[in-house]
């Protein structure tokens, strides 16, 4: 089947730049289907649509819709439209005519294309705002607006950059579900660009940028589940990161030795990932995985993470691991603790990218870090050393 | 105690609010009264205090003189300045607003090269050039004009620019319209308020001006203030130079009431 929109090999280097802001990426978009792209700032998030959308050329690459090269075309007569993360309503029309626009471009009259904007603005719950300005409208509603407008266009393909990242939590959220209306009722082919793991959790597929380069495309719940690189693990976040070796099949650190699923491809050096749900705390006399003491107790969301620094031997650096508890837990900072880890078919190894054969041996001995400080962790880790 | 003060706060803002507009309201009129009397008057000596004998000899007397054709050749100039300087300041406040060159000073400080040298400096220098180029008088003063009116175009469309955000074209060009389109259907559009003070700012350098008008035209253009500035200088009748003086200040000040009103009711739509 011939992809909506495919973005094949696309290389491109902003002017002056040192390095390459995408590189050899390959997105291939289905008809109806919603992706999401997910990155930290500078990940080349935002290019990579602005590629798509013939605001930018790549150095190298193609754009095609529905298998046809449209490098060579403008933005204008490029099937696809962009929202892009400011509203940027036009402010001389009012919100009926803003929705009206690109109908009034393609040369139908003002009362036909009103009737049409009427319709979208009806769709985004707005339908009473069509005679205002948006210098009169709230910022969810401003959003509401762009989106009418951009679905007003017609076009093949949507593609929204961090449309919502302006808006406070619940207006998001509300914007989310407007969003699942949407495609509900008119089954849009969408490419959303995000750093919110809720936001990218709305589509289908979910392809993580990291520093221009796709390191994975899936769903969400692969993602959570088993991310391939350590990059797309940290940037997914909540994992415990644990060095050590992979050997027929498990994965031996100094926490011991865990059978790993037989998804799991890596042999060798491998970090093994351990999400912070997946382990539990108990008491210390109840026969955990191993024992420690909590450094510290962090708030996050509706659950706490505790912080546990593992018993070790003086000669080694501490272990850490983050361990995600119900609120309420009775545990201070100084208590002592059993950490357990749940069955091996929840954990999951990557490639180790900062370690080599030669010092694999040693590197099963070293600290756990904990992903969210994980870098930091390695770093002090290996100056421990 | 404390619900005393924003009572005092807000009685002294109605008084500001009221005083500042009369002040500049009474600013204006101070130095146009005597001239709408003298506009009115048959007969004025030195020492009396108010006109003695009323009438339009004033009036008569600049019809007389060619007051009408010359507000005409001064309305002319001034469009023509306006035709040329805007769409120029536009482009290049478009360039500046949205730092679109990688050197904005040198452009910048060429500009103003105009405004921060003598005008008679200036005109005398471009003088000598269109001379030895064969142009003619009336296209070498709305030139010379233009080049003068292009700092005020520039700087007003630079400051509209730099509020507007670029990416409203780009957002324009995704939903479907050129490169022009977006420019003429999103931009100028919201520019509005800018381009009518750039235009209404070139018009005036070419209604009002003089210097120019008698260097460059050599005496050959006679606009309002040439009839001024030779009423005022040789006749000694006050009540034409008076005439004149407030037949060349009724257009644009009309038009500055008019441009006021439609921007306020397009703000109280706004607000509505």
């Amino acid at each position: 089947m011939t992809a909506a929109l495919n973005l094949s090999s696309i290389t491109h280097r902003h002017p002056g730049a040192e390095h390459p802001t995408l590189v050899d990426v390959d997105l291939e978009v289905q008809d109806g289907e919603m992706v999401a792209v997910l990155g930290p700032s500078g990940s080349g998030k935002t290019t990579l649509l602005r590629v798509a959308a013939g605001l930018e050329q790549p150095k190298s690459g193609d754009v095609l819709l529905d298998g046809i090269s449209v490098l060579a075309v403008p933005p204008e007569r490029r099937d696809l439209t962009v929202m892009f993360q400011k509203p940027h309503l036009f402010p001389h029309l009012s919100v009926l005519d803003n929705v009206a626009f690109a109908d009034r471009l393609r040369g139908r009259s003002r009362s036909q294309s009103r009737a049409a904007a009427q319709r979208y603005l009806d769709l985004v719950h707005l339908g009473d705002f069509g005679g205002r300005r948006p210098r009169q409208l709230s910022g969810g509603q401003e959003q509401r607006v762009a989106l009418a407008r951009a679905l007003a266009a017609g076009r093949r393909v949507m593609l929204l950059d961090e449309p919502f990242s302006a808006l406070d939590t619940s207006l998001r959220t509300s914007m989310h579900q407007l969003l699942g209306e949407v495609r509900a009722a008119l089954d849009p082919t969408i490419v959303i660009v995000t750093h919110d793991l809720d936001e990218a959790g709305l589509a289908d597929r979910v392809a993580v940028l990291v520093e221009g380069r796709v390191e994975q495309c899936d769903s969400i719940e692969t993602l959570y589940a088993a991310p391939k690189t350590l990059a797309v693990a940290r940037l997914v976040g909540g994992f415990n990161e644990l060095p050590g070796r992979v050997k027929s099949g498990a994965h031996h650190s100094s926490l011991g030795s865990f059978t790993l699923p037989s998804a799991v491809e890596v042999e060798g050096p491998a970090i093994l990932l351990i999400r912070k749900e997946r382990l539990g705390l108990t008491h210390v006399d109840a026969g955990p995985t191993a024992a420690g003491r909590v450094v510290q107790i962090r708030q996050s969301g509706p659950h706490q993470d505790v912080v546990v620094e593992l018993d070790h031997p003086p000669t080694r650096p501490p272990l850490r691991v983050d361990v995600e508890a119900r609120l309420g837990t009775s545990l201070r900072p100084g208590d002592r603790t059993g950490v357990v880890v749940t069955p091996s078919s929840v954990l999951w190894a990557v490639h180790d990218p900062g370690a080599h054969e030669s010092c694999a041996a040693a590197e099963a001995l070293v600290t756990p870090a904990v992903s969210d400080h994980a870098t930091k962790n390695r770093a002090e880790t290996r100056s421990a050393r | 105690m404390t619900g005393h003060a924003p009572k005092r706060w807000g009685a002294a803002h109605q008084s500001r609010r009221t005083v500042i507009p009369a002040l500049l309201v009474f600013w204006l009129i101070i130095p146009l009264t005597p001239l709408l009397l003298w506009a009115g008057a048959s007969r004025w000596s030195g020492t009396a205090r108010l006109p003695q004998d009323l009438g339009f000899r004033g009036w008569q007397e600049a019809l007389d003189t060619g007051m009408i054709a010359a507000l005409a050749r001064s309305g002319l100039l001034g469009v023509a300045v306006a035709l040329i300087a805007t769409p120029l300041g536009s482009m290049a406040g478009r360039a500046l607003g949205w730092r679109l060159l990688h050197r904005p000073a040198l452009p910048s400080v060429v500009l103003l090269a105009p405004v921060v040298l003598a005008p008679f400096a200036v005109a005398m220098g471009l003088d000598v050039v269109i001379l030895r180029l064969g142009i003619p008088g009336e296209v070498a003063v709305v030139l010379v004009l233009s080049v003068f009116a292009l700092p005020y175009t520039t700087f007003t469309m630079r400051a509209t620019y730099l509020g507007l955000d670029p990416t409203l074209e780009e957002q324009a060009r995704v939903l479907g319209a050129s490169s022009r389109q977006a420019r003429r259907c999103v931009t100028l559009p919201a520019a509005t308020t800018g381009l009518v003070t750039a235009t209404g700012l070139a018009f005036l350098v070419g209604w009002s001006d003089y210097a120019v008008t008698l260097l460059i035209g050599g005496g050959q253009i006679v606009t309002a203030p040439m009839l001024i500035g030779s009423s005022a200088a040789g006749s000694g009748n006050d009540a034409l130079t008076s005439t004149l003086a407030i037949s060349a200040s009724l257009p644009p000040l009309a038009a500055l009431a008019v441009f006021t009103y439609t921007a306020s009711r397009r703000r109280t739509a706004a607000h509505s």
